[in-house]
């Protein structure tokens, strides 16, 4: 038996410590060994499927935001035309530019000028 | 260690090798049941796994995952609901077995049943002490308790323990 320890005992007691050793010790070492590794590729796995997930949306938002962007750009390719360039163009063969507008002109430009004709 | 730190699996696969069964008697050492100590460890792996960028290298590797261990056992502890789950090992086995291994059995079941009337951090501090070999100091930094407080909880738990210890001697003999 080794001595009664004290609180300045330094020294493990090789008697009580392999008793608890004994008391404590686990069961099979490899199970548990793959057991962590294989929960170690397991929360690998599910942080790239996080990650793949995240690029999924990110991929979805940036075209839904392309699309988008082309179809304000499209539109403000459609800007209607101004009435100047429209009576401008109508100088020459009035007809197929005021019917090609997207838009119709101030009749109040348009019927004098065609008076003056 | 340089290998595992850069993320390194099979590296790391050899820590766990060599630390598995300290931090399983740690964590058994926190929780009693063997189950609940194998998901402790478990646990405390993973996360010495994630934490491994923040392990200084100069300072020595199994205190530091001990406190890691300590921690996750007693996490878990806090979690779990409250329930008695000691196993009787090989007593329930069957069949005849020599006296020698059965009073061991025996002592191994009473010492864990001593253990588990102990304060956590008594029987943690005695097992990290008496059973892995860390000195005091360590052991203070592990926990984050004073050394002289180590000092305190490691001779309480022994003056428990012997009696048991001393009481299985006379029976033997």
């Amino acid at each position: 038996m080794t001595p009664e320890p004290t609180p300045f005992n330094h020294r493990p007691d090789p008697v009580l410590g392999s008793a608890l050793r004994r008391a404590l010790s686990p069961g099979d070492q490899a199970a548990f060994v793959a057991r962590v590794m294989a929960a170690l590729e397991g929360a690998r796995a599910a942080h790239w499927d996080v990650l793949a997930s995240w690029a999924r949306a990110g991929l979805a938002a940036a075209a839904l935001a392309v699309i988008l962007g082309g179809l304000f750009v499209g539109r403000a390719g459609l800007t209607p035309a101004s009435i100047d360039d429209v009576l401008t163009l109508a100088a020459g063969p009035s007809a197929p530019v005021l019917v090609g507008a997207s838009s119709p002109p101030d009749p109040s430009f348009v019927l004098p000028s065609a008076e003056e004709r | 260690m340089a290998r595992a730190v850069a993320g390194d699996r099979g590296a790391f696969g050899v820590l766990v090798e060599r630390y598995a069964a300290a931090v399983r008697r740690v964590a058994r050492a926190v929780l009693g049941d063997p189950d609940d100590a194998d998901d402790a460890a478990q646990d405390a792996f993973l996360s010495a796994f994630v934490k491994l960028r923040q392990y200084d290298p100069q300072r020595p590797f199994g205190p530091w995952l001990m406190r890691i261990a300590a921690n996750a056992a007693t996490d878990r502890r806090r979690r779990r609901a409250v329930r008695r789950a000691e196993p009787l090992d090989g007593l329930t086995a069957g069949g005849p077995q020599p006296d020698a291994e059965t009073q061991r059995r025996d002592l191994g079941r009473r010492l864990r049943e001593a253990l588990a009337e102990l304060p956590e951090r008594r029987r943690t501090a005695v097992v990290l002490f008496d059973v892995e070999g860390y000195s005091h100091a360590e052991i203070g930094r592990i926990l984050g308790i004073p050394e002289g407080t180590v000092r305190s909880e490691v001779f309480h738990a022994r003056r428990a323990l012997r009696v048991l210890l001393a009481d299985w001697k006379e029976d033997a003999e």
